[in-house]
């Protein structure tokens, strides 16, 4: 209930036009109640005593008002529409820019489609509930409010009659909610469990076709569905036991009217015009009552649909501007972790006491075995997620008082997933940085070794890729984050695991072009091949969350520990043979 | 209309139940005539003061009522049973198929669009029968019976009521093409706005990095401000066209029967009573049936949009089907020939040119080589995901197309670079290489992939849920799960490709061990870049261009000094280099 409040908070803005909207309601309203009393007229007065001339009359009064109804519901309409979409823009806009403000962590956890369920079918049900729930309701509602007092001024005794099953009726439907909605939940849960194994099962049919589960799967799929049908069978049946209940219900209050209203017009109380006006309008009382079977069952799903739409909206970001974080535009690029401890979850620690203090220029290798902690410890340079414990400074100052957008601006990050969109490569290069030109792109794509490849492609830069384009390889992918990446030009350039994919040729000539880039930056890189990372300034070798130990490829080659059991891991097998055949 | 015959083909197996929807509807509609009748007979009854029985008429419209009810409720009941089962069968069916299509088609098409094949089209088509077919009958059937009636009462006041029909339908058909313009206008925008926003919550950490943030809700904005314009312009034209029908529909058509039939009342050519069932008639059964008719036409084509994607997907062929005369492949030993292999993706560009490659049960044999050079294709073309164009692959002398699909990817163990694991639990995971595994069993698998010790030290163990709902793992520990799953099923031939890239050096020699005594008694195929994993190779097969430039065992590649040499020489010099400069011993 409280969602429906919060819903209505949206319509705020426009309460103008939603009082508006409302006087139209009860105008068109207005224009519904004169016919019966119209045909009451014909019959009791009209007829009986032959008045051509009234008959011609009432002809154009009936055109008049339907004119005039007409234009009222037209303007209505025009309005409710208006409304509707404006909610659904103001909702769109709102998930939206909340979405971008929420921190990776919020994406970890969640599949894309389900994010974009929320941001996209679940407001299109709220809008429906809008433009056809609410204005239905509001409409009914005014529609009782004018018509019950109209048929107690007609004729009290059928009146009564005609409002006494009305009980009956509010009595059935509340048994029929009570079963109702925990259907309603269960329906749209199996709906959901549908599509979220239909979208891992076919994005993973590799798997599914390495292990023959073909059959396996398609038994399961069975599964999901049947008990969706099994669900939707039973709704039917309760939705359609209602609606019959109803329609007997409002023919018994009919019947009764009728029995009663002719007793009456026998001992001339009532007349035959009266009787047929008086049934006009106790249809009006009985229809918003049949329809308030479809507004529950659309209220149902837009509710489950507030409650996840409000629930994103809800979702406070972890990372958030401090009020009075201030903007730093010419970073130097010194980074120093204090006491940094992190937890992706409150028993899982991530990082350990982290301290390091990184000067401006430097190349900072980071080493370890998978699960140390390198890729979480970059991620809180960039401030992909906050310290649990202790701080980070960028040139002495706590990130946290930094702004945001001014650090990440200042932060070139290739990440070990290489994400492009689906527009020309150029775009994609250009991503971080909007004014670079086609020389600087070229230039960009030269230092990841893609120039020549792009120049083989019939369109060039001007290539799709993605859906309608074309189709790169992983490695490509790669090469062309590295790309975007140093084109912005970061005062601190962070390579996690950036060139994993390339063959060792590609990869060597990336390096080389890198190497030169780093020059006067602060570089992080992450790698596992140890050859790409012997010339960092400093390496730091981390395991289970926590750095070990710090200092030059020589000296930590020197020394017991970890690097060296990983350096001798590498090279074991190799270096004999190469050696001998190198060297002797 | 091809679609159409086609789509009544497959509602055959239906037909006692469409009957009996049939008969249920003629009865529904005709059990909505009586009603109107009635009333005019009381009405006319009280005017005239003739005795009636007012019980009887009572329990007339209860029993009428209670009569539409029940078989409204067997109805509704008949077309939901039909609706869904249909649907169900529908998505079963695509489903399979699905499955059983070649990976290529699956590269071919976005997921997006192959889940809302399954879900929104045989939605759309659900409407069509349960809705639309029923609306159909129904329709046509109340609007015989109206006209009929209408005619036998007065056929002078029919004609006059129905004068205002062509009207009626010419407002309509003067809107319907603006409405569907406008409709391909909203449809357009929004599926650029999905597109681009799907795009963007994939690459959230793009976005974020670049901090462009307020730069995409922008441009969001922007697309959802035109789709609202558009939105708005569509649901006016839809405001115009309803709204002057009413007018034409009830408020003409009423005046007219109001001023037409009440000059035959009072020249006593109808009874009072019959003026209202008129009124009744024409506005509550006429125009909305001969409406709806004509909308039809709307909805057939946009279900012919969904026809033609449901049975485009049921018409593909899978590229890799089992020969009518396939054998099941017995369990093999794992000798494999490549004999003369010529493959090609696209027609004219070959991938793979000649290749010939005899390779005995046991043996190692690692590919090198460029990205695009093959290696790839040489494996995936084992596990018959694509068929040689030319040439042969035999494995233990059956050629792979003669053998059944599936026993021979049963006998063949893949591990891939890009590991996928379902959001289930751990153990479920791991269970999916050999669903009768037992708990030991899966362990044990968990144990050879050197996993183990990190399973167990989680609150929750094996049971633990991973994924969306679960929890979070590294790239090394997704990667040893789909190698424990890779164990567990037990393949003759086993097959790496860049399995172990994501791995660092120590965890990578510790599944190096586990690897190695997996691969034991196994043929077994590598693709790696790394050098140091592959040394071992029996066999190093070096790609280059789609053809083997150099095969043998390390020592020999390196004493002929080829690509391999010098791809050697490369990766390490800087370790050599380095060493010597320590001063390392030698």
């Amino acid at each position: 209930m409280s969602n429906f409040r919060r819903l209505l908070g949206y319509l705020r803005p426009y309460r103008y036009r939603v009082f508006l909207a409302v006087f139209l309601m009860f105008m068109v309203t207005l224009t519904a109640l004169p016919l019966p009393r119209i045909i009451q007229f014909v019959i009791d007065r009209v007829l009986p005593h032959h008045m051509w001339h009234t008959l011609n009359w009432i002809f154009w009064i009936i055109i008049g008002i339907y004119l005039f109804r007409g234009i009222v519901s037209f303007s209505l309409n025009y309005l409710i529409g208006w409304l509707g979409q404006r909610v659904v823009f103001d909702l769109r806009f709102h998930s939206y820019r909340h979405l971008n403000r929420l921190s990776l962590s919020y994406y970890d956890q969640r599949q894309t489609g389900k994010i974009m369920a929320r941001a996209v079918d679940d407001i299109n049900v709220i809008q429906y509930m809008i433009t056809g729930g609410f204005v239905t309701l509001i409409t009914d509602m005014l529609t009782l409010v004018l018509v019950i007092p109209v048929i107690f001024l007609m004729n009290v005794k059928l009146a009564l009659i005609a409002m006494a099953v009305v009980p009956i009726y509010v009595f059935n439907y509340k048994l029929f909610l009570k079963k109702i909605r925990p259907l309603s939940v269960e329906i749209r849960k199996s709906w959901d469990a549908l599509i979220g194994t239909l979208q891992e099962k076919i994005s993973g049919i590799t798997v599914v076709k390495a292990f023959v589960r073909e059959n396996y799967e398609t038994e399961q799929f069975i599964k999901t569905i049947r008990l969706n049908y099994d669900l939707q069978m039973t709704q039917a049946t309760l939705n359609r036991i209602l609606a019959a209940t109803a329609t007997i219900i409002r023919a018994v209050g009919t019947g009764l009217v009728y029995w009663i209203g002719a007793k009456l017009v026998g001992v001339h109380t009532l007349k035959v015009g009266e009787l047929v006006a008086f049934t006009g309008y106790i249809g009006y009382l009985y229809d918003p009552a049949l329809r308030l079977v479809d507004f529950n069952v659309q209220a149902q799903w837009a509710g489950a649909s507030m409650d996840r739409v409000f629930e994103v909206l809800d979702t406070r970001p972890e990372i958030t501007d401090a009020p009075n974080a201030k903007s730093m535009t010419n970073l130097k690029g010194s980074v120093t972790f204090r006491h940094v401890s992190f937890g992706y979850s409150r028993d899982n620690q991530a990082l350990i006491d982290i301290n390091l203090d990184v000067q401006p220029g430097e190349v900072i290798a980071i080493v370890g075995p998978s699960g140390a902690g390198k890729t979480t410890l970059v991620n809180l340079i960039a401030r992909f997620y906050d310290a649990t414990e202790g701080a980070i400074l960028i040139d002495g100052v706590d990130i946290r008082q930094i702004r945001l957008e001014s650090v990440r601006r200042q932060i070139g990050y290739v990440s070990q997933e290489s994400l492009l969109f689906s527009v020309s490569l150029a775009e994609n290069i250009r991503y971080g940085r909007n004014d670079a030109t086609r020389e600087q792109i070229i230039q960009a794509a030269k230092n990841a070794d893609l120039h020549d490849f792009i120049m083989t492609l019939p369109d060039g830069y001007d290539t799709k890729i993605g859906e309608e384009g074309i189709k790169l390889s992983v490695g490509q992918k790669q090469r062309m984050a590295i790309a975007r990446a140093t084109l912005t030009n970061p005062r601190i350039l962070i390579l996690d695991d950036a060139t994993s994919a390339l063959d060792s040729k590609t990869e060597a000539n990336v390096q080389a072009a890198l190497e030169k880039l780093m020059k006067g930056r602060t570089n992080f890189v992450i790698a596992h091949r140890l050859a790409t990372i012997m010339n960092a300034d400093r390496i730091v070798v981390m395991d289970k969350g926590r750095i070990v130990d710090i200092g030059t490829h020589a000296e930590l080659v020197a020394r017991e520990g970890v690097y060296q059991n990983l350096y001798n891991e590498q090279f074991k097998s190799a270096q004999d043979e190469a050696l001998a055949e190198l060297l002797g | 209309m091809r679609n159409f015959l086609r789509l009544v083909r497959e509602l055959k197996a239906y037909w006692k139940i469409m009957v009996l929807i049939a008969i249920l509807t003629v009865i529904t509609a005709g059990l909505g005539l009586p009603g109107p009748l009635i009333v005019a007979h009381l009405i006319d009854s009280l005017y005239k003061h003739n005795p009636i029985n007012l019980f009887l008429v009572f329990l007339a419209l209860v029993g009428i009522a209670a009569g539409t009810g029940l078989v409204g409720y067997c109805l509704t009941f008949a077309v939901t049973y039909l609706g869904q089962q249909f649907k169900m069968e529908m998505r079963r069916r695509l489903y399979s198929h699905m499955q059983t299509l070649s990976l290529g088609y699956f590269e071919k098409n976005q997921i997006g669009k192959m889940m809302s094949n399954i879900t929104n089209d045989v939605a759309t088509l659900d409407q069509l029968i349960s809705g639309s077919f029923v609306r159909l009958m129904q329709d046509s059937a109340t609007l015989i019976g109206v006209l009929v009636i209408v005619f036998i009462k007065d056929w002078k006041l029919a004609l006059v009521a129905l004068s205002v029909s062509p009207f009626y339908v010419a407002n309509y058909l003067l809107h319907i093409g603006h409405i569907k313009k406008a409709a391909d206008d909203v449809r357009e925008e929004r599926d650029i706005m999905l597109g681009d926003l799907q795009e963007k919550l994939a690459g959230a950490m793009v976005v974020k990095s670049y901090a462009k943030e307020r730069t995409e809700v922008r441009q969001f904005v922007g697309q959802t401000r035109n789709l609202l314009d558009l939105n708005v312009d569509l649901s006016m034209l839809g405001t115009r066209l309803w709204t002057i029908a009413e007018f034409i529909g009830s408020g003409c058509g009423v005046a007219l029967i109001i001023w037409y039939g009440g000059r035959e009342v009072m020249m006593n050519r109808l009874s009072p009573g019959n003026l209202v069932a008129f009124i009744s008639f024409i506005t509550g059964y006429m125009y909305g049936p001969i409406l709806r008719l004509i909308q039809l036409n709307d909805q057939f084509a946009r279900t012919n949009a969904a026809l033609n994607r449901i049975f485009g997907t049921l018409d593909t062929e899978p590229n890799i089907q089992n020969k009518p005369a396939a054998k099941v492949m017995p369990d093999i030993k794992g000798h494999v020939e490549y004999k003369h292999v010529w493959f090609e993706y696209e027609p004219g560009q070959p991938v793979l040119k000649d290749i010939n490659l005899d390779i005995k049960p046991g043996m190692m044999v690692a590919f090198v080589g460029q990205s695009g050079s093959g290696k790839t294709t040489m494996i995936n073309l084992l596990s018959r995901h694509y068929d040689v164009t030319d040439g042969a692959i035999l494995v233990d002398g059956y050629d792979l197309r003669d053998v059944t699909i599936d026993s021979l990817r049963k006998q063949v163990g893949v591990v891939i670079q890009e590991t996928i694991l379902f959001n289930t639990s751990i153990r479920e995971n791991i269970r999916y290489g050999k669903l009768d595994a037992t708990n030991e069993e899966v362990e044990d698998a968990a144990r050879a992939a050197n996993i183990a010790h990190v399973i167990e030290a989680l609150p929750k163990g094996y049971d633990t849920l991973i994924g969306e709902a679960g929890i979070k793992l590294s790239g090394g520990e997704k990667q040893r799960i789909a190698i424990a799953r890779a164990i567990l099923s037990d393949p003759r031939i086993l097959v790496l490709d860049e399995a172990t890239s994501s791995l660092d050096s120590e965890t990578e020699s510790l599944i190096q061990e586990a690897l190695d005594h997996l691969m034991k008694g196994r043929t077994s195929f590598v693709v790696a870049h790394r050098l140091s994993t592959i040394v071992a190779s029996d066999l190093i097969v070096v790609m280059e261009k789609g053809v083997i430039r150099e095969a043998g065992s390390h020592l020999e590649l390196l004493q002929q000094g080829g690509i391999y040499a010098s791809l050697y020489n490369q990766q390490f010099k800087v370790a050599l280099e380095s060493r010597e400069a320590e001063g390392v011993k030698l």
